[in-house]
């Protein structure tokens, strides 16, 4: 019979019930030593022995720590030797609960048992000590605050303080908080707070600062001097006067907050008692947040301080269940990130972290204090709105966007990426959380496919749709595995003689569920879930590996291949392009890597350092769909980029208008300026090669010129083409 | 010529009506003629209390120390009475006697149990224990005895019984000198460079299987294994009726014993709710916890009886007793209705040699010789002293 289990319960009830430190300790210790039929106990805490029970009026104090520290027998004074047995409160430090017993050593199950209740105890001390101390905070505010106006500053600033505590929020801002409350109080005065590291030398930094400069060594010689005299410390310096009060947390110093005023010493005692005040609240800030740490573990994002999805599921069912009626409307806000995979691939993960935690501070400035924001994972977050009608959420999600969409600073750098909001409102009287935040998701992949920056709800067809994407990568993955994709070659011709100049390489799918696929529809989802670097690779070995055949028979033969950005943005990228061209054993001068405008537009620092690289190592650079972007001519001359590919959309037309015509010369003559090749896509008939040839557009594409082949087929294409486009070339 | 002992103990018993002289001539009976230093009464509510104080005091002196508690019978060597009292008096330079009283507080009701602790304080005899008779009523039994015990640590042994007022359940009276007490503790520490043995024992046995409880709070538990506590002690006694009626006319009293390391803490559940379905007794049934129910027969509870007595008597170093103070369980009587009560006196008068001895009928029992819990429920504690 296991009487121990429910011991256990007994001892969780009794000890959970106190309220304050000593009354959980005594109840702890009595109900532990009762439950094992021990005589005596007690708690040794922080080198106090505390709760003592059983000794009578002479407590052993020196052996109890001697227990604590391992001892197994203890002494007392008219028992004679009993078996004791010492059980952690914690981790950290030597505290135990520790019970002696006279008649019996303690076997396995007892001994299990009381570390279980010592750990319960543990807990139930550190959690009680958050709470005393916000208590002892309330008292010391009211002493010290002298006249009716500073109380109030100080009231209201701790205020703010408590509810960033007590909201969780981030450490780094309440610490913040703390320094720019401290210094609003003290007039003007810079305050820093610092924090000893671990490790042996316990250097100090700086955690926080407001005014002045970071870490002046004024600033670290007095919290020194505070932290070893471990009290409030006020003195004059050159410029004025430093007041330095310590900052414990669990009883260890563990830094300190130093203020810096003008003015002598004699003026600054009561900002030295605020100053001891706001010590205090750091005090709980600290020791809160180690107590809550394994709570934020379960709960919290430790990148942005954010609650995890299952918090955030939890809070949504809660907000769910407690709806007045069930007609307030609670939305929820699925937002993902664009673009962010390409910052966190080409700036580390550091950096990544660092911008997904200034992304959570925006998006908590976008709603409401009582709303709640959270971080689901990777790049995506949710917010939950109370009582929020479509309307409310819509604009909500808008401004999300707005603020997503501003530049971040990260890494020394500006960095753009944006985000698409998704929102799904509750209806029903009885909903899900979880279906909840899958209809938002939903919404947002629909408003992704839309383009970016884009806000849409919920609506029931949207699944349908979402199931299929949601198939679709994960064919995408079959297909990679599988290899499922193949590649067609289309020739780039000389227009000047008809000969090929190089081909490029398409990538085709035939999926034996879906049939053919486009590219239009899968690169997207490729790139999105990140599968689009091995197939990106893939293509450009396979393809290299080709060429380099055929340049047996053709040996000038060069290789366009087309690039995402976020190949482009991937830290290995010019090795991976290089090792692919060593081992086909083609040149790099017969490569030619084709980039949209677009990408290079919305990244314009990203890449750029492969790209030089590259191009260094003879690769050469090619900008596909020319003129469809937001045209900069500005990274014409930054990247070192080769040839200009024409977009369709300029000679598409049957019979090209003068203004077409205009158009397409004003790019050559641009290319020919800055010694760029021209390359016109989408030639699909004698008239448009003509008009193409009479602006002097150097070579072309199209299936006027010859459609994309299979590779088998290629080669008598490419021979073919050579005849016919000199049968056909018009004589001069 | 007549020689003062070194260490003596007496007993008596009166049923007289009037309280005055039911005091004095209980207590004639036990001091004999000698100078007591310490008098303990146990007396019915039913009494005129300061009057039955005034007669002991008479007869006493103006230096005795007098302690003593209301019950729900006394018993002696002359047999069990209800509605009498019962008195025990010792003497002797072997003696020594303080006594402290304090009142219990809702809010705190351990400082009750180390105020009177403190009675033990200057005390340096050879031997030592101390006797608590304290209010039944307060709902804080468990408390008063380890404030007792946190004062005192576990070198001094600790008896005493908890007061009652017959079967009232209103209000019960300690008595401390010459006042009359409520809702308070009262301590006699005794001294003594002579032996004092303390027994234990009760009788009753398990009923499988265990039930978990459920749902409990303080004293009241609402659910065992998840079914309404009532609903449950009345199936498991195949009784159909009201709680009253289980309670009152059926079963007057159900055990409970708590599973513990070495066997049960007994809790004595004694009323019911019929609308909450709920049971209550007078000590808390923590939430959690595994109980059986708890049966015994006559014999069994006598042996307990005998066992309590020979166990006390065994710890006095081989020296032949000179008296006991007994503390039995109220509930015991209802085990040992029509003529047990006889039959447990004279197995306690046998058990003790024919030592005299003097006790009461309690609403729960103190004993804590090792280990640190001290309250007990339907078992009959002794203390020999030699």
């Amino acid at each position: 019979m296991n009487w121990s289990t429910h011991l256990l319960t007994e001892f969780f009830t009794a000890v959970n019930a106190a309220e304050n430190e000593e009354t959980a300790i005594t109840h702890a210790v009595q109900r532990a030593v009762e439950m094992v039929e021990a005589e005596v106990g007690a708690v040794v805490r922080e080198g106090k022995v505390l709760g003592a029970y059983g000794f009578g009026p002479a407590v052993p104090e020196a052996r109890l720590r001697a227990v604590a520290a391992g001892e197994t027998l203890l002494d007392v004074i008219g028992r004679g030797e009993l078996y004791a047995v010492p059980c952690p409160l914690g981790v950290e430090h030597a505290d135990a609960l520790i019970v002696a017993r006279l008649d019996e050593p303690f076997g396995p199950e007892e001994r299990q048992m009381l570390q279980g209740m010592a750990q319960v105890l543990g807990l139930a001390l550190r959690s009680i000590r958050v709470l005393a101390a916000e208590r002892h905070l309330r008292a010391e505010k009211e002493r010290q605050a002298t006249s009716a106006q500073t109380r109030q500053r100080l009231v209201e600033s701790l205020l703010t303080i408590q509810r960033a505590i007590s909201a969780r929020r981030p450490l780094p801002e309440i610490l913040d908080a703390v320094t720019s409350g401290a210094a609003e109080l003290l007039d003007g005065a810079t305050v820093a707070l610092l924090l000893a590291e671990g490790g042996q030398d316990r250097r100090l930094s700086v955690a926080s600062t407001c005014g002045g400069t970071d870490g002046e060594p004024a600033h670290e010689s007095a919290a020194r001097a505070a932290m070893a005299a471990g009290s409030v410390l006020i003195r004059p310096d050159s410029t004025g006067t430093a007041i330095a009060a310590p900052v414990r947390v669990t009883g260890e110093m563990a830094g300190c907050l130093v203020a810096h005023l003008p003015g002598g010493t004699e003026q600054h005692t009561e900002q030295r008692d605020q100053l001891a005040a706001f010590a205090q609240q750091v005090s709980l800030a600290l020791t809160d947040a180690r107590t809550v740490e394994a709570v934020r573990e379960a709960h919290h994002d430790p990148v942005t301080g954010l609650p995890n999805r299952a918090l955030f599921l939890k809070i949504l069912n809660r907000v769910l269940a407690s709806r007045g009626t069930s007609t307030d409307p609670t939305s929820v806000l699925f937002i993902d990130l664009d673009r962010f995979k390409a910052v966190n691939d080409s700036l580390g993960h550091e950096a990544g972290d660092q911008l997904l935690a200034l992304v959570a501070r925006r998006l908590r400035g976008c709603v409401r204090a009582s709303d709640t924001t959270a971080r689901l994972g990777g790049d995506e977050f949710a917010a939950l709105l109370h009582d929020s009608p479509r309307e409310a959420a819509t604009i909500v999600g808008e401004r999300v966007v707005s603020a997503i969409k501003e530049p971040f600073r990260v890494a020394g750098r500006e960095i753009f990426i944006g985000a698409s909001v998704g929102i799904a409102i509750s209806r029903e009287a009885v909903e899900k959380p979880e279906s909840l935040l899958h209809n938002a998701d939903v919404a947002m992949y629909r408003a992704k496919k839309e383009g970016p920056g884009r806000v849409r709800v919920y609506e029931s067809f949207m699944h349908s749709e979402a199931l299929d994407h949601l198939s679709l990568r994960g064919d995408l993955q079959r297909a990679l595995r599988e290899g499922e994709f193949r590649l067609q070659y289309q020739p780039l011709i000389r227009l000047g003689d008809g000969g090929p100049a190089g081909v490029e390489a398409l990538i085709r799918w035939h999926s034996p569920t879906r049939g053919f696929v486009s590219p239009v529809d899968f690169i997207p989802i490729a790139e999105e879930f990140g599968l689009i670097v091995d197939i990106g690779q893939w293509v450009l070995e396979t393809s290299a590996q080709q060429v380099a055949r055929w340049r047996r028979e053709f040996p000038d033969l060069g290789l366009n291949v087309n690039v995402s950005g976020h190949q482009l943005v991937h830290p290995r990228f010019a090795d991976s392009v290089m090792r692919a061209l060593a081992i086909a054993g083609l040149p790099s001068s017969a490569v030619t890597l084709e980039l949209t405008e677009s990408v290079l537009m919305s990244e314009p620092d990203l890449g750029k350092a492969a790209l030089h690289t590259l191009r260094g190592l003879g690769v050469q650079l090619s900008i596909d769909d020319f003129g469809t972007g937001y045209s900069s001519l500005a990274y014409l001359r930054e990247l070192p980029v080769d040839e200009l590919k024409i977009d369709r959309a300029f000679i598409a037309r049957a019979e090209l208008t003068g203004e077409d015509l205009a158009l397409v010369r004003t790019i050559v003559e641009l290319a020919q300026i800055l010694g760029l090749r021209t390359v016109a896509e989408g030639i699909e008939n004698a008239a448009q090669l003509q008009a193409l040839r009479g602006l002097g557009c150097a070579y072309g594409q199209g299936y006027h010129l010859c459609r994309p082949t299979d590779p088998e087929e290629l080669p008598a294409r490419l021979l073919t083409q050579l005849v016919e486009d000199r049968v056909t070339r018009p004589r001069t | 010529m007549q020689s003062i002992p070194h260490r003596w103990f007496g007993a008596g018993q009166s049923s007289a009506a009037d309280s005055a002289k039911a005091g004095a001539e209980a207590v004639v009976e036990a001091i004999g003629g000698r100078a007591p230093k310490a008098v303990v009464v146990f007396c019915s509510v039913a009494h005129d209390l300061r009057a039955l104080l005034a007669g002991v005091r008479a007869e006493a002196g103006p230096d005795a120390a007098i302690v003593g508690c209301t019950t729900m019978g006394e018993l002696g060597n002359s047999g069990m009475t209800v509605g009498g009292v019962s008195v025990a008096a010792l003497g002797g330079d072997g003696f020594t006697v303080h006594t402290r009283a304090a009142h219990i507080s809702e809010s705190d009701p351990r400082a009750a149990g180390a105020a009177v602790a403190e009675s033990l304080r200057g005390l340096h005899d050879d031997h030592k224990v101390l006797v608590l008779l304290c209010d039944g009523l307060t709902g804080h039994p468990h408390d008063i005895i380890r404030g007792a015990y946190s004062g005192i640590g576990a070198t001094v042994p600790l008896v005493g019984g908890f007061s009652a007022d017959d079967r009232k359940f209103e209000q019960t009276f300690q008595f401390y000198g010459d006042e009359v007490l409520t809702n308070s503790v009262v301590g006699l520490a005794l001294g003594s460079d002579g032996p004092v043995g303390i027994g234990i024992a009760h009788g009753w046995r398990r009923i499988e299987p265990p039930m978990i409880v459920t749902k409990s709070k303080g004293a009241h538990i609402y659910q065992l294994d998840e079914e309404p506590a009532l609903d449950v002690l009345l199936r498991r006694n195949n009784f159909e009726g009201t709680a009253d009626e289980f309670f009152d006319r059926g079963r007057p009293l159900q055990p409970l014993g708590l599973s513990r390391r070495n066997g049960e803490d007994i809790r004595v559940i004694h009323a019911g709710d019929d609308e909450e379905r709920s049971v209550w007794g007078t000590a808390d049934i923590p939430q959690g916890a595994q109980v059986w129910l708890m049966e015994a027969d006559r014999q069994a509870l006598l042996d307990g009886a005998s066992w309590s007595c020979t166990e006390a008597l065994a710890r006095l170093d081989g020296l032949a007793p000179l008296g006991v103070l007994a503390f039995d369980c109220a509930g015991r009587r209802a085990g040992l209705v029509e003529g047990g009560m006889d039959e447990e006196i004279a197995v306690m008068r046998e058990a003790l040699h024919g030592a005299p001895f003097a006790g009461f009928y309690t609403g729960g029992e103190v004993a804590r010789i090792r280990g640190a819990s001290g309250l007990h429920h339907l078992t009959l504690v002794t203390l020999a002293l030699a």
